[in-house]
């Protein structure tokens, strides 16, 4: 078995400062939960998950084209129109967010209880802080990245223990089930396997 | 100009699908051929290995196997008074890059278009009237019939391996198989594939309903197989990693299945990657080619290399900017609807159903690209289009690709999109719901088209390709009769609960989720110089050594995937290159 | 630390015969097997074509090295030997050479001088060549080959075996008479065969087992030893006329396909197999293929009868692998997560492209360091004209470790119809760290 990994609460990320982290552990806790079934984001360690792909070549729109002029306002049908990555969305709208929430409900983010951690979460959903628009995105990468963390292959830092794919049935990295695509209406009885090998 | 490479007698711009075919069938005719390619080289094995592959965040989200925007991309906008927009980050078209091009990351659904799609202009006037025709409308027929291009279609097919079950061989229909389809000279080379719960559902309940099911045609291997170049496939396993991925087994129809290494055995064959074409060269007076210059991204220096012959094989999109910024050809304008190139631009229309079962299961994680069942009934030859008010069809599929969890979770209406509610709701529906498709046709009109970007340049300071592309009402009206013909079949199944997803009234282009890369039209083939760039051997009207391939030549977009038409064109072309045009080198038309 | 380890297992005995030797005989030479007419001339590619036979490139070019200039390492256990060059180059090559010379080099195993060569040059099995096969390759060696101007390092092995002169105790006892004798008995394809295979192809270099000298069992069916399986670098050459050995298994069809393809239905060749067809055999014809099979067949356990149909069952391996039970054994647990899609639950594979593992001779060989090799490293098929396909499969070791790798290959040996003893990881890690040197 694989040594345990770093408590999250000590893990030190490779780009959020303490506060981003503090965001990123409260509002994906109340993203996918950890109570009733199946983990939560908090035991699938996606914190870590989206802290490593904002340092990497996701967080800074490596791949994109990012290059002026940029129209930050055009209708969200055009895609990605903000000069901003990903990374510097998530590092500019947090203490606006925060912002937000202590004018509105006395604290920041992290520190609100999980019922008013809901309620922000879904003002900001439905963008009623009007945020600006170059950092329109926030809350569609945050939830991206946190479903993206909760199902990618352990290898990227969530989905520890492959617990997700196991809650849903979903076998991983297998790929081979020519024996099966004749087994109709009959569910697939194995555990899953990662792209490292880990069994589950 | 930085270098000058020795001549060649064939350069061919992009090493994908097109350029596998030019290259294996010029070598043999003994011509010294190099095919330039501007991505990586890549092999199954490492590039596409077991289980690396398999990596539904690295490719499947992050697009790992794409051309990068940051590389290469275009401008899109809605109308022509809306500025255009870079499409910066992918979405609802995704670029191939490196050699075998998307033929590496396809799905692999592979189509001969209807019969009345070769001559569609003529079908439409002379069965419906020309006014069932809106008046932006620019459909054109091709300048080449079915029965011309039946052997090439043939031949693409056993090349590239696809698996299916004939409908109609040499008129008489065949039990199992599309009645439908124009009749074929030969069998599938492969049998079809078997298929997932999902495929098996909806043909008892098609049949059920008297429509004509039959199992999806597919460029991915039943069995082992080796095809004309002795080169092979392995049987699919339905890994679930099929679009957006390599194939790690060998059972995908590819380039690199198919072509690759028997080309590379080739002493007068050559490749080179990571050289990227910028333009075409034109002789002095304009009426012939006399190579390209690309960018070697090893030397970063800008590579002068001539040749005999030019053919564009770079992907729909890549041909037609290249011919853009090389010169080539009448730059068309809307507004006088004069000019060739960039005309005619296409895409895919496309909607469906959700079902979900409470009680049944689908692995929904077995699945191939080209997986389950299809029904023809819907397809544009048997469309009443003066009775519907719209030109057009669509064939419909249902059978799961894949179940990767990251991208594909179908969960009912009304779940919530986070929270204690989305968790409740994956656990409870992930595996319990299936899907049925319809794939349509777009036709072509004066508004979409394809012209240069005044304001964005690309990483070699070209103006970028602006893309002007929106929703048309005859495809609205098309995609809703498609519903209306969809939704009884689908409550006839029973299922738990179902939603749709089609497009509505004034729905406006969104580039953000994928859609389809069946990107057509923009260098037409034709018989009027006025009103295509290609003749019928996809050769230039301008100049005569310059041929062009993809599906940049199609006139208005068919019903189906392009690529089954994209290899049968590829083949006739070649055929006439090598037996016509190399004897005697001039204008074929 | 370095070994300082010397070899042993020499007696003085040795030195005393050799020393006889070289005092009181001078070299012999054999001359022509058969006397050709004196206008006579090889056909147009006949040189190049036991050239391709006889795999003398693979030998005398180096790593990136100008063909036939020699300079190639070849490890033996003896110390390095390096291959000469074999150019027309007149001083450092074989451009003074005389027919005789060649032939000498060839039949005798001795340069220009009388100086013996290492057996590393097979000259055991190349004394068998005609004449004709002879003159051939001398004229394209001669005409045909660039000559090259190289010299390659000294051959210097470690006392005693640097001195050449007791090579002539060895090939006294070693070799034959010179030439080939076909089997009157037998057809003209037979006969074919059975000279490609004992000569330029030298098959048994590999596919028998050495006795006590370290010679070849045999150097023809007559032996029942000749092909029945021998061992190179640690990996099992396969028996090649057994009962169960894949040539006999096999329809002469698919034997020749194999050696022109280095794959056929059943199997696929790796290791020095895919080098030799690699390098050698996809270049003879196809009826040279047909002919060694069709001699194959013939000198095995089938005496070329066709071979049974293998019946259509189901074996307790395949459905322990079918039903995907979560508390299986490990072994079959491995070969789901990282074989099965290819070679699929029955162990049969998929045609040409994926090679069986059930009855694969690799699979149940003696030594399991092929298996074990693959499993680690993977594999890739040369690219032939026939098949030009370098089906290559992806290795593991990246994702195995050592007790795993030892329990999936113990699976495969004893799964479907296998039987073959277990592997322990400690098998696996030396192949393992063999890599790593």
């Amino acid at each position: 078995a694989a040594p345990a990994p770093t408590p999250l609460t000590e893990y030190k990320p490779d780009c959020l400062k303490p506060t981003e982290w503090a965001f990123v552990m409260a509002a994906v806790a109340r993203l996918i939960p950890s109570d009733g079934d199946g983990p939560g984001a908090i035991e699938t360690r996606v914190p870590v998950f989206i802290d490593k792909q904002l340092a990497g070549d996701f967080g800074k729109a490596s791949d994109w084209y990012m290059v002026g002029p940029y129209e930050p306002a055009a209708s969200p049908l055009r895609g990605w129109q903000t000069p901003l990555n990903p990374l510097e969305i998530y590092q500019q709208a947090i203490p606006v967010f925060d912002d937000w929430c202590k004018a509105t409900h006395g604290k920041i983010f992290a520190e609100l209880d999980a019922a008013t951690q809901d309620k922000a979460l879904t003002s900001l959903q439905k963008d009623e802080m009007k945020i600006k628009p170059e950092l329109r995105e926030f809350f569609g990468i945050l939830l991206a990245n946190t479903k993206e963390g909760y199902f990618a292959d352990p290898m990227y830092g969530g989905n520890h223990g492959m617990a997700a794919w196991k809650y849903i049935g979903f076998p991983g990295a297998r790929g081979s089930y020519k024996e099966w695509v004749g087994k109709h209406n009959v569910k697939y009885p194995l555990g899953p396997v990662s792209i490292s090998g880990e069994r589950g | 100009m930085a270098r000058t490479e020795k001549k060649k007698d064939v350069v061919l711009v992009g090493f994908g699908w097109t350029g596998a075919i030019m290259g294996i069938e010029l070598a043999n005719e003994g011509l010294e051929v190099l095919a330039l390619e501007r991505g990586h080289d890549q092999a199954t094995v490492p590039d596409f290995q077991y289980p690396e592959m398999i990596d539904e965040l690295k490719y499947g989200i992050r697009y790992g196997m794409m051309e990068k925007p940051a590389n290469t991309t275009v401008t899109i906008r809605r109308s022509l008074d809306e500025t255009a927009l870079p499409y910066r980050s992918l979405g609802t078209f995704l670029l191939g890059t490196g050699v075998g091009g998307a033929g590496t990351h396809w799905n692999g659904l592979n189509w001969r278009p209807m019969q009345s799609e070769y001559h569609l202009k003529s079908y439409v006037t002379e069965k419906f009237g020309a006014g069932v025709m809106t008046e932006d409308m620019t459909i054109q027929n091709y300048p080449v019939t079915y029965d011309e291009l039946e052997p090439f279609f043939d031949r693409f097919e056993k090349v590239a391996g696809i698996s299916g079950q004939a409908g109609n061989v040499k008129g008489k229909i065949v039990e199992g198989g599309n009645p439908f389809e124009a009749p074929r000279s030969d069998d599938y080379p492969m049998p079809a594939m078997p298929s997932t719960w999902d495929g098996v559902k909806f043909r008892d309940a098609a049949k059920a309903a008297g429509y004509h099911p039959f199992p999806s045609p597919g460029g991915i291997a039943s069995k082992d197989y080796v095809n004309e170049y002795n080169m092979q496939m392995g049987p699919c396993n339905h890994c679930g990693f099929c679009e957006r991925y390599g194939c790690y087994n060998y059972s995908k129809s590819s380039p690199q299945t198919a072509i690759i290494d028997a080309l590379k055995r080739k002493k007068n064959f050559e490749y080179r990657v990571n050289s990227e074409v910028l333009r075409v060269e034109k002789a002095a007076d304009g009426k012939t080619v006399t190579g390209v210059t690309y960018f070697d991204h090893k030397t970063g220096e800008e590579v002068f290399q001539p040749a005999d012959l030019v053919i564009l094989t770079a992907f729909a999109l890549n041909n037609v900017h290249l011919m853009l910024v090389s010169g080539i050809g009448q730059p068309y304008d809307p507004v006088t609807n004069e000019g060739v190139v960039g005309r005619n631009y296409a895409y895919q229309i496309t909607g469906g159903y959700t079902l979900f079962f409470k009680d049944e299961n689908f692995n929904p994680f077995i699945g191939t690209g080209a997986n389950g069942f299809c029904i023809d009934d819907f397809g544009i030859d048997n469309i009443d289009f003066a009775k519907e008010g719209f030109i057009g069809g669509a064939y419909w599929r249902a059978g799961q690709t894949n179940g990767q969890p990251g991208h594909t979770m179908a969960l009912p209406a009304g779940t919530p999109s986070w929270g204690a509610g989305w968790k409740k709701g994956i656990g409870e529906w992930y595996g319990h719901s299936m899907n049925i498709g319809a794939h349509g046709s777009v036709m072509s009109y004066r508004g979409h088209y394809l012209d240069l970007d005044p304001t964005y340049k690309d990483r070699h300071g070209r103006p970028m390709m602006r893309m002007t592309y929106n929703w048309h009402p005859n495809e609205i009206r098309q995609t809703q009769f498609m519903k209306s013909k969809m939704e009884p079949l689908a409550k006839s199944m029973n299922p738990t609960t179902l939603q749709e997803g089609f497009k509505k009234e004034g729905a406006m282009f969104d580039v953000r989720p994928y859609q389809t890369t069946h990107n057509t039209g923009g260098t037409v083939t034709g018989s009027d110089p006025k009103t295509s760039v290609l003749n019928r051997y996809l050769q230039s009207w301008d100049c005569h050594n310059l041929f062009v391939m993809g599906a940049n030549v199609f006139p208005q977009n068919t019903q189906y995937n392009p690529t089954g038409m994209v290899g049968g064109l590829a083949y006739w072309a070649v055929h006439h290159i090598r037996k016509d045009y190399l004897p005697n080198p001039r204008p074929l038309v | 630390m370095k070994t300082f380890f010397r070899i042993i297992g020499t007696l003085v005995v040795l030195g005393v015969v050799a020393l006889l030797a070289f005092i009181f005989v001078p070299v012999q030479r054999t001359g022509p097997v058969t006397q050709l007419a004196a206008d006579f001339k090889p056909a147009k590619g006949q040189g190049e074509y036991v050239m391709r036979a006889g795999d003398c490139m693979a030998c005398h070019t180096s790593e990136g090295g100008k063909p036939f200039a020699g300079g190639r390492a070849i490890n033996s256990p003896m110390g390095v030997i390096y291959t000469t060059n074999i150019t027309p180059d007149k001083e450092t090559g074989i451009g003074t050479w005389s027919l005789d010379d060649f032939r000498a080099a060839l039949y005798d195993g001795v340069d220009k001088e009388g100086h013996h060569l290492y057996p590393a040059m097979p000259y055991d099995s190349y004394r068998k060549l005609s004449e004709e096969d002879v003159v051939a390759l001398y004229d394209y060696f001669m005409k045909e080959v660039q000559p090259v101007k190289a010299e390659v390092p000294e051959t210097k092995l470690a006392f005693p075996f640097n001195m050449r002169f007791g090579l002539r105790a060895w090939n006294w006892l070693a070799l034959g008479d010179a030439g080939f004798k076909p089997d009157a008995s037998e057809d003209a394809m037979f006969n074919r065969g059975a000279y490609l295979v004992e000569g330029a192809a030298h098959c048994a270099a590999c596919h028998s087992p050495r006795n006590l000298m370290m010679m070849s069992s045999g150097t023809n069916a007559k032996d029942a030893a000749f092909l029945s399986g021998g061992e190179i670098d640690g990996f099992t050459a396969p028996d090649l006329r057994g009962p169960q050995s894949g040539p006999q298994q096999w329809t002469t069809e698919q034997l020749a396909e194999y050696l022109l393809t280095a794959r056929n239905a059943h199997s696929s060749a790796t290791g020095e197999m895919a080098l030799a067809i690699r390098d050698s055999l996809q270049y003879l014809t196809k009826d040279d293929a047909m002919a060694i099979a069709t001699y194959l067949r013939k000198i095995g356990a089938g005496k070329g009868a066709a071979p049974v149909a293998e019946k259509a069952e189901v074996t307790p391996t395949q459905t322990l692998l079918t039903d995907a039970k979560p508390d299986m054994p490990l072994g079959p647990r491995l070969y789901l997560d990282n074989c099965a899609a290819c070679h699929i639950v029955n162990g049969k594979g998929a045609g040409e492209t994926f090679p069986a593992l059930d009855g694969n001779s690799l699979v149940t060989a003696k030594s399991a360091k092929g298996l074990i090799s693959v499993i680690l490293h993977g594999a890739e098929l040369p690219s032939t004209e026939r098949r030009p396909m370098k089906l290559r499969m992806q290795g593991y070791d990246d994702r195995l470790s050592d007790e795993e790798v030892a329990t999936l290959a113990t699976f495969l040996r004893d799964g479907w119809h296998n039987k073959a003893p277990a592997v322990t990881a400690a098998e696996v890690k030396a192949v393992r760290d063999e890599a790593h040197h």
